[in-house]
């Protein structure tokens, strides 16, 4: 089909549309009296309830690990101490970045133009992934937080063995994965295994999008 | 300007340009419901920037600028409609039937085909193309150089080409 024919379709289906679209005024109206809700009620309530837990766990186990360390130090275990802190900050980091960026989200200004606003808004929900490495990082701690210097003095070797081994085994994964979550893995079988779900395709979208984003920042010039 | 005078003004625009906003949301979303809140969500984000609307761009730039960005972040909402405190239960926008001579149905629905196949980004530049946009007013609502949309506009038609005479 030639070019002018191609143009042509497409003025007949605007005069199509011309003639049989209407604007439903009462509706369009409703609009310019509306509230835009924040953006916390915009998400789902399985995620605002999964954020409020994170936030009770951190705040509620912040003042016990305190409370520990301030009034408890010399008895209670040390591995338990240390490894309540580095789970309970890692979370905090966690959660203030995932909300920093839901913030960042939607204040993105949608006049700007396709490329610019489509980037940052990409950029900004593929960064979510970054917010999973830092939780995956914690998964060595839930293999110490049992253990304290008594179970170590009565230990025998088999126990040195296998703990040793689940907490390397532990600590080597998270911090695998901590190196190896990123958009250029994500085509791998491990990583779909991972971010298998619906909630997840948003942030898989986001990192196609910037591909396309990519190819067309490229300037190719012409023969 | 008053809160009814702008309002005035607003619905006068988008009376104007109503065919922006259906045509944008026909080519990102097939499906009649999440179409209508699509169309919604234009509406919603035309209205907030509406207050910051300079005449530094025509209308038209504008509303395709906002239309096919809320159109291709689309994918990222998960309650559309709990973004709104009401959301409405009607179209904005109703579209009649009418009937077009069937060659011409057919190689529409063959172009709309072809558009629905197209990538996001794609996708925006070959409405604006068809729409008959200059290349300055294209690179300005997709933010690249003219020379860049006048190549990969030049792309996206060789690939129809062959679609239709595969046919």
């Amino acid at each position: 089909m030639e070019e002018t024919e191609l143009i042509n379709l497409w003025k007949s289906y605007d005069k199509k549309l011309e003639e049989s679209l209407s604007l439903n005024r009462k509706n369009a109206e409703e609009i310019t009296k509306m509230k835009v809700q924040s953006f916390l009620i915009s998400m789902k309530p399985l995620k605002i309830f999964t954020l409020l837990v994170g936030i009770v766990w951190v705040g509620v186990g912040s003042v016990i690990v305190t409370n520990l360390f301030v009034s408890a130090f010399t008895e209670v275990s040390k591995f338990f101490l240390f490894s309540a802190v580095i789970q309970l900050v890692l979370t905090a980091i966690a959660i203030v970045v995932y909300v920093y960026q839901l913030i960042l989200i939607h204040q993105v200004d949608s006049n700007e133009s396709v490329v610019k606003t489509q980037e940052q808004l990409a950029r900004l929900k593929s960064s979510t992934l970054w917010v999973t490495r830092v939780l995956f990082l914690q998964l060595p701690v839930w293999t110490t937080f049992y253990l304290s210097e008594g179970i170590f003095k009565n230990g025998n070797t088999l126990f040195y063995i296998v703990q040793g081994a689940v907490t390397f085994s532990f600590a080597y994964v998270a911090f695998w994965l901590f190196l190896h979550i990123r958009p250029e893995n994500k085509d791998k079988k491990w990583f779909r295994l991972i971010f298998d779900g619906k909630e997840w395709t948003p942030v898989l979208k986001s990192m196609e999008l910037l591909n396309q984003i990519e190819d067309y920042k490229t300037e190719i010039s012409l023969p | 300007m008053n809160a009814t005078d702008k309002s005035a003004l607003f619905l006068s625009v988008i009376e104007s340009h109503k065919g922006i906003l259906y045509k944008v949301a026909n080519s990102y979303c097939k499906d009649s419901e999440d179409r209508k809140d699509l169309i919604q969500e234009m509406m919603v984000q035309l209205w907030k920037s509406f207050e910051s609307y300079t005449d530094q761009y025509k209308y038209s730039t504008w509303i395709y600028r906002i239309a096919l960005n809320v159109a291709i972040s689309f994918y990222r909402k998960e309650n559309r409609r709990k973004e709104i405190a009401n959301p409405l239960d009607d179209d904005i926008l109703n579209v009649s039937d009418t009937t077009m001579p069937t060659e011409k149905e057919q190689n529409l629905a063959v172009l709309h085909q072809f558009i629905a196949e197209l990538k996001e980004l794609d996708k925006a530049l070959m409405l604006l193309y068809l729409e008959e946009k200059s290349h300055k007013e294209i690179a300005e609502i997709i933010g690249i150089s003219e020379t860049n949309a006048a190549t990969k506009i030049g792309k996206i038609k060789a690939l129809l080409k062959q679609k239709f005479s595969s046919r």
